[in-house]
């Protein structure tokens, strides 16, 4: 079968796509660290305490409200934080009751709500701070406060709520074989390709690729049609004015049909030979034409059949082997 | 190899997937005709390129390439740029030309897709 | 370091030019891309390329390299062949991809310089 097919891993499909699994996961919370805001974590409900606040009086904040801290607000300014530790601070002193304007920390740390929580992440490590007050950038009001099981917590739901969305579609594309009642099944996707649109080449075959995935097919067998349909439009675009590429899922095979009016191949023993290419010089500039283009359809496919003669145009049909449905697992 | 060692190696500059660099390269391949690369690389491997038309980030998505690094210090063009973020595919770039750039990373372990096609 | 010694080191197959392989070998050029190669490539360089279209050996005699090693097992062309042999242009086969290709030779001294206007002095 070639390269195309690479070694098949040696890993069997179901431990290859559950560790691909693993790893997007690990990759995705990193890019959530990066892509979600401190104002996607944090709480709003934020309890304050004022300045003449008694101390006495925090024990049954926190533990009532069951907050570890509290900002500390003269009427709408954000004044100081203060903390359990610095209530038990004081509860250990034995001291008499002060308020919480004498013992809270002044100096207060604080993060905007569009910030990214990868700072948010940066001052909790470099601080040792339990929580940050999180202010408006344009109003400059306290919004919320954070703290670090918030943003853990956050992550994990929007983790969650991905992965939740990724397994519905996943489920529900690939219940398709499975729910529709009748003796046989096939799916047809159909794609145009204009030719000489080098920006947008590719396209098709990203999407098929994409459907393909969704549906919970192997993942080998959708990297070879993948590869193969790429070829295969990458060529509708150098040789021709564009043409359509139809594809057949059934049961145990894929179909690839890529038809097109162009000039049509003259030789096609040669065109199959690696490294021979009539690609003209505009496409050789860009990269491609070094002619391996029918040579790597027929490696990654089953069978491949081409319909061409110089002025009637081209038919390509690629068939592609699975066992069953195909399915990933 | 992971890929910020990767950078390390050839001090190159990331452009996009600044929060996938723990990804691993399994192999590499240098290449500035796409063709090949369909043919021989595998899933996993790092691309090094020279070329900076959306179509190679459209090759690395089809063969399952992990990241794509510019040599010569090449920039590749908005859509190319646009492509990869939406396929949450690493792009680097370096401004070693390809035959350095792959002798380092072949000093330090990294191997190439040494298996041919008959 | 000397062309003759590299093939024999990378078990090279010599396609072209036999008689020239007691050049000297410079630093080493990747690319497949054939205006790149005229910009970039230093005289004595040897080239690593996919490429088997017979501009290759224009671009050999134009910037004076060493010579020009095929990867991935590609042979030239006829018309490639052909030329080389008249402007005595060594062509080598390799059957490793150019990643090792170049790896090897790294491993052998031949390096690629460290950007596109590097010190040529720098190279062995």
């Amino acid at each position: 079968m070639g390269a195309c097919t690479g070694e098949a891993s040696r890993a069997s499909p179901n431990e290859w796509i559950r560790t691909l699994a693993q790893d997007r996961k690990i990759t995705k919370t990193q890019e959530l660290v990066y892509e979600m805001k401190v104002d996607q974590v944090m709480s709003r409900d934020v309890v304050t305490v004022r300045p003449e606040t008694p101390m006495s009086g925090l024990g049954d904040v926190f533990r009532g409200r069951r907050i570890s801290g509290a900002p500390v607000m003269e009427d709408d300014r954000l004044v100081g934080i203060i903390s359990l530790e610095d209530f038990i601070e004081w509860l250990y002193a034995r001291e008499d009751d002060s308020v919480v304007g004498t013992k809270m920390t002044t100096d207060v740390d604080f993060l905007f709500g569009d910030e990214p929580l990868v700072h948010a992440v940066r001052r909790f490590s470099e601080s040792g701070f339990g929580r940050f007050a999180v202010v408006d950038r344009a109003s400059g009001r306290l919004v919320g406060v954070i703290t670090k099981g918030d943003i853990v917590a956050g992550l994990l739901h929007k983790l969650e709520v991905d992965y939740h969305e990724e397994e519905v579609l996943r489920f529900r594309a690939g219940r398709l074989f499975k729910d529709v009642l009748a003796i046989g099944t096939t799916l047809c996707f159909e794609y145009e390709v204009e030719g000489r649109d080098f920006q947008r080449g590719g396209e098709s075959s990203s999407q098929l690729k994409r459907t393909l995935k969704s549906l919970g097919l192997n993942p080998d067998t959708v990297r070879r049609v993948a590869i193969a349909t790429y070829e295969a439009e990458m060529n509708l675009i150098v040789f021709t004015d564009g043409g359509s590429i139809a594809v057949r899922v059934e049961h145990g095979r894929i179909t690839v049909e890529v038809t097109d009016s162009g000039p049509g191949i003259p030789d096609i023993e040669s065109a199959l030979q690696p490294g021979f290419s009539t690609a003209p010089q505009w496409v050789r500039d860009l990269g491609f034409g070094a002619g391996m283009g029918l040579n790597n359809i027929r490696n990654c496919s089953d069978d491949l059949s081409i319909d061409s003669a110089p002025g009637k145009g081209t038919r390509l049909t690629i068939t592609f082997l699975m066992e069953g449905d195909g399915e990933a697992g | 190899m992971k890929l910020h060692e990767v950078k390390e190696v050839l001090n190159a500059e990331v452009l996009s997937g600044n929060g996938l660099l723990s990804g691993e390269a399994t192999m590499a391949c240098g290449a500035d005709l796409m063709s090949d690369v369909l043919a021989y690389a595998k899933p996993g491997a790092l691309l090094l390129t020279g070329l900076t038309n959306p179509q190679v980030v459209r090759t690395a998505e089809m063969a399952d390439l992990v990241a794509i690094c510019f040599v010569r210090g090449k920039v590749p063009d908005e859509e190319s740029l646009r492509l990869a973020r939406s396929q949450r595919l690493p792009l680097l770039r370096t401004t070693l030309p390809m035959f350095e750039s792959c002798g380092r990373l072949h000093g330090r372990g990294l191997q190439g897709v040494s298996e041919r096609v008959d | 370091m000397k062309l003759a010694e590299v093939v024999s080191e990378l078990d090279l197959k010599v396609r072209t030019a036999r008689g020239e392989l007691e050049r000297a070998v410079g630093g080493g050029y990747a690319s497949d891309l054939m205006s790149d190669v005229i910009a970039n490539g230093a005289k004595g360089d040897l080239w690593v390329t996919l490429q088997i279209h017979q501009n290759i050996v224009a671009v050999a005699s134009l910037t004076e390299l060493a010579g020009i090693v095929l990867v991935n097992g590609r042979e030239p062309e006829d018309a490639t062949a052909e030329r080389a042999e008249s402007e005595n242009i060594p062509i080598m086969v390799s059957a490793l991809p150019a990643f090792d290709v170049i790896g090897r030779l790294y491993e052998l001294g031949i390096t690629g310089g460290t950007s596109p206007d590097a010190d040529q002095d720098e190279r062995t």
